[in-house]
């Protein structure tokens, strides 16, 4: 059977997209973002440098820790290429595992590798480590409900929750994708990815004080391929919600249509390019806002969680 | 008009109201006061959208004056004025206390918005005539209702005031999908109304701020009966 | 023509007033002079003609819109030349002259500009805007004294106002699509022909956008709360204005809706909207009345009361209620004015407004004393005062339509208030004065003038109503009853 194969075969070169060019992705965030604060800024290939050296590094671990600490960064690695299986990252036809499970599991599936996180940054007996890592459930638990009322308005609104079939439904014409009840969807969900991805307004990813951190002082215990993977595994997740962002709700245009690899790979840069330019306006709504103080966050997130509602209840009356 | 376009037209339109919905929204809980200012901009800015939306689909020349007028006298004129009445100190400022929390005021207006919603509908039924009633007319009760509940959950006069325009504006809003042809007289005076209703008021307020050394008008509640 | 004179003379005399200072208050009561004696020949006129068009249509006048046209003129004369000494007397009272003194004068021109413009422009929305002019321009009116309660008071007054003008927007608007959709012409006159062809629905929203948008102008209860305190901390000159006329312009609206309700075969219940309306803010005034500390509050709280007779007045429907209606508007803005002439004097005389503290007013100061007395008794409507008359006619109107309820409720508040009003005041004119007192101050020679002229209709008014200002208010009262 050809096609599975080819179907096969177009799954896993999705799973490699997202590994080989998820650290450039993060490159090139911290290189906007420090453009737009007026300095030069890092190459775009550091990540790649960061992660490659830390692999030749020797990995120091806690005797007090358990086999949470080393098995964490394993999950945070493969949970993401798990996800990415699942939405249409290259083609806009359904791939071989392309129903093997729905938006929920891909949340579920994002949720497990934060899990695990968070019992490992409380494993070592950091001090840092478990405020992190209770600070994070706090936006989880707030965040969790928005993310179930993205996915209830989205499979409301394209009558699924396969991803494949949202981003046809989407693609279908300009109408559905100008519907007020989508515009509000993806306000949420960009709100979401703020939260989810600890950037600002919930926190400050170029923060370097631990007492501030939210997410990222979860990893100060790791060293060397430990700290690789969970870098690594960081990049992925943001370049992962970006590509559901884009092209399961946003633009759902510009993926491959036909079976032809030449298209596949023409996929990859179109996909490339507009993750691009929302890295530049996630850039952009960055530089403008101020962090919130911890006990605002919930504020945010409430935010974002209307939003939702009324996104439910603009489509449940049917405006449109 | 061919039906396809005006499918279209109504999907534009539905765009600019889910915005202009939003904008409110961010009215009733943004903090900073120069947050507040750009939100009404764009609120504005949707109002003139939706009606340059609504001049393209109707082929109607008052709906595109109207999206002229609005966008120079609420985009331009008044943030000027208002910047200039109560000067620019203000807008730097941060509100720190609401009336009640930012997630409980934001569960209420989405209430209100079901409320204003269903208010409208009867409206909505009477007027089969006009394609665009059903998105704009509870879009503007929306509207309106959020600038109310501005007034109502805001202690500083900058918010109010705001609240107070987007009230203006859902009114609007509601009223191009079915006015298309107010006298050009009455949107000029409209038009010299809205900036001189800010311009007063913006004063108003800067004597308040130069008087009780505060803009925070709902901490004022000194007149009541036995005092 | 007569008509744009009548808006072109005071907006003439800000202008003037802006230029010379010291001229002002002259400038401001010969303008206002102008305008009464314009008002008086347009009424004439109105009263032949039956209506009178100006620049092309711009302006039209009818008989209630007349009636309201000599009101806003009569009470801007009084209130012109109570100005004059009242300001000065409270400059020597606070032993400076208010900063905002030069603002006044023209404020207070374009203030009565906006107020007249209301009977006589002819588009619905032009004239929404000129509502809300009223609001703009007296805000810093309100806020002359420039104390903390002051401007908290203009706040009020401006915040909610506005937004009950934002909602009446809307509710102008959905009507005007209605009078478009039946092919008429957006004013009253096309209102009323376009009316049964009106979908009830539009029609209806618009009505109760305007009832709520237009009640919180003119004071109605649930949406009162702004008006008592703009009305005590207001200078007492302006107070006659907002009492007096420019709730009334509110109300005028509303009323002028009630044709094109009652004329709609769709709308069965026109009267007990009007009716419920009315019958809560007078109930709720009446006994806020009771409780109130400060005499000039108790004049704001009977406005909202005397607001809400008008209505239920209105509501009763029949011809009679009508002309009770229009004749109850007419002689509250003439009572009402001359109620805050007396206690703007009286708070000069006795330092204060509180009611607990002042007594002895009779012995302090006869004269205004005797004022703050009469002017009581004809606000609560004791004969034989010009409300005592309109009361009477809607009350039997009422009676003889058979809403034996609502004119029962009525009796009632209007009772309670009477009593009540009659209480409060009385004893600060007759109660034992506090043995030490403050040398009285020497009270304005031009307000006491313009006091009496003020008081000179509500008692004439009370016994005989001229053949031709009757004439006007049967025209009026028709109008109301939807028979041009």
């Amino acid at each position: 059977m050809p096609d599975l194969v080819h179907h096969l075969l177009a799954n896993l070169l999705q799973a490699a997209f997202l590994v080989f060019f998820s650290p450039l992705v993060s490159g090139v965030l911290a290189r906007i973002e420090e453009m737009l604060q007026g300095k030069h800024g890092p190459s775009i290939f550091q990540p790649y440098r960061d992660i490659a050296k830390l692999f030749t590094k020797e990995e120091l671990i806690s005797e007090d820790s358990s086999w949470v600490f080393r098995f964490a960064p394993r999950i945070q690695f493969v949970m993401p290429i798990f996800v990415v299986l699942l939405v249409p990252a290259l083609t806009a036809y359904p791939l071989f595992f392309a129903f093997m499970g729905d938006m929920v599991a891909a949340g579920f599936f994002l949720a497990l590798g934060g899990f695990f996180v968070a019992l490992a940054a409380m494993d070592t007996g950091n001090v840092y480590g478990p405020v992190g890592a209770s600070r994070t459930r706090m936006v989880g638990f707030l965040s969790e409900p928005v993310f179930i009322m993205v996915f209830f308005s989205v499979s409301y609104i394209a009558n699924s929750t396969i991803p494949y079939a949202v981003n046809a439904a989407f693609s279908a014409s300009w109408a559905s994708s100008l519907e007020p009840a989508h515009l509000l969807v993806l306000v949420a969900f960009f709100m979401l990815i703020l939260a989810e991805n600890d950037r600002i307004p919930v926190d400050n990813a170029a923060g370097k004080t631990e007492i501030a951190m939210i997410g990222h002082s979860k990893n100060l215990e790791y060293s060397g391929p430990g700290a690789a993977l969970m870098k690594w595994g960081g990049s992925m997740k943001l370049m992962l919600l970006a590509i559901i962002f884009l092209n399961v709700l946003l633009t759902p245009w510009g993926l491959a249509t036909t079976m032809a690899w030449s298209n596949i790979f023409l996929a990859i840069p179109l996909v490339l390019a507009k993750i691009l330019v929302f890295l530049v306006v996630l850039a952009t709504v960055e530089m403008s806002l101020a962090k919130l103080r911890l006990f605002r966050i919930s504020e945010f997130l409430a935010t974002a969680f209307v939003i939702c509602v009324f996104a439910m209840s603009v489509r449940l009356v049917g405006l449109s | 008009m061919s039906p396809h376009a005006l499918e279209l037209a109504r999907a534009f339109d539905g765009f600019f109201a889910a915005l202009f919905v939003l904008a409110g929204l961010g009215v009733i809980v943004a903090r900073q006061m120069r947050g507040t200012l750009y939100l009404f901009m764009s609120h504005a800015l949707m109002l003139s959208a939706s009606a340059v939306v609504l001049a393209v689909a109707l082929h109607s020349t008052h709906l595109a004056w109207v999206a002229l007028i609005t966008f120079s006298t609420k985009v331009v004129a008044v943030p000027l004025v208002l910047v200039w009445a109560t000067g620019a100190k203000v807008y730097g400022r941060r509100e720190v206390d609401h009336v009640l929390s930012v997630p409980l005021s934001l569960l209420i207006a989405a209430g209100l918005a079901f409320a204003a919603w269903i208010v409208s509908q009867p409206l909505v039924h009477a007027i089969p005539a006009r394609p665009f009633a059903a998105i704009n007319l509870p879009t503007g009760l929306i509207a309106i209702f959020f600038g109310a509940f501005t007034v109502a959950v805001r202690r500083e006069g900058v918010a109010q005031l705001m609240g107070l325009l987007i009230m203006e504006s859902g009114a609007f809003f509601a009223s191009i999908s079915i006015v298309h042809d107010l006298t050009i007289i009455a949107e000029i005076a409209a038009a010299v109304d809205v900036p001189i209703a800010a311009l007063v008021i913006g004063l108003l307020l800067r004597s308040i701020g130069a008087v009780t050394g505060s803009t925070r008008v709902g901490h004022m509640a000194t007149l009541h009966e036995r005092r | 023509m007569i008509l744009p004179l009548i808006l072109i003379l005071p907006i003439g005399a800000a202008l003037l007033t802006v230029a010379g200072r010291r001229a002002a208050p002259w400038v401001t009561l010969a303008s206002a002079l102008a305008v009464l004696g314009l008002a008086v020949v347009a009424a004439r006129d109105v009263m032949a003609a039956g209506t009178l068009v100006g620049a092309h249509g711009g302006f039209t006048l009818d008989a209630l819109g007349a009636l309201y046209l000599l009101l806003v003129a009569f009470v801007g004369v009084t209130a012109s030349l109570y100005s004059i000494g009242y300001l000065e007397a409270r400059h020597r009272e606070a032993g400076r002259v208010a900063p905002r003194y030069r603002q006044y004068y023209p404020l207070f021109n374009l203030f009565l500009a906006s107020m007249l413009a209301v009977p006589l422009l002819t588009n619905l929305a032009v004239m929404w805007i000129a509502i809300e002019l009223t609001t703009i321009f007296s805000a810093f009116l309100v806020a002359y004294e420039d104390r903390a309660e002051a401007l908290e008071a203009a706040w009020k007054y401006v915040a909610l106002t506005t937004m009950g003008a934002m909602i009446a927007l809307l509710g102008i608007l959905v009507i005007y699509y209605g009078v478009h959709h039946a092919g008429q012409p957006p004013s009253w006159a096309g209102l009323v022909a376009a009316a049964p062809h009106i979908p009830p629905a539009v029609l209806l929203t618009g009505f109760v956008l305007a009832l709520v948008g237009f009640g919180a102008k003119a004071g109605l209860v649930p949406m009162h709360t702004w008006l008592p305190d703009a009305h005590s901390q207001a200078p007492a000159s302006v107070c006659a204005l907002l009492s007096g006329v420019e709730t009334s312009a509110a109300l005028y609206m509303i009323l002028r809706l009630y044709p094109a309700l009652a004329r709609n075969p769709g709308i069965p219940d026109a009267n007990a909207w009007y009716l419920v309306a009315g019958l809560i803010s007078v109930g709720a005034a009446a006994f806020l009345i009771l409780q109130v500390t400060d005499f000039k509050r108790l004049f704001a709280y009977s406005t909202v009361e005397h607001m809400g007779i008008i209505l239920t007045a209105c509501g009763l429907g029949t011809p009679a209620a009508h002309l009770g209606t229009v004749y109850q508007l007419f002689a509250h803005a003439l009572t009402k004015s001359f109620c805050f002439y007396a206690a703007g004097l009286a708070a000069i005389t006795l330092g204060t407004q509180r009611i607990r503290g002042s007594s002895g007013l009779l012995g302090s100061s006869p004269l205004v004393g005797w004022a703050l007395l009469l002017g009581a008794l004809a606000i609560a409507g004791a004969p034989p005062f010009a409300i005592f008359i309109s009361e009477f006619q809607i009350l039997r109107a009422g009676f003889g339509a058979g809403e034996y309820l609502a004119t029962g409720l009525l009796t009632v508040f209007i009772v309670v208030a009477f009593i009540a009003i009659v209480y409060q005041i009385g004893g600060i004119v007759f109660r034992q004065p506090a043995p030490e007192r403050a040398p009285a101050h020497p009270l304005p020679v031009s307000s006491v003038f313009a006091m009496a002229i003020a008081f000179l209709p509500l008692l004439v008014f009370g016994f005989y109503l001229p053949p031709p200002l009757l004439r006007l208010v049967h025209q009026a009262a028709a109008l109301l009853g939807g028979t041009p």
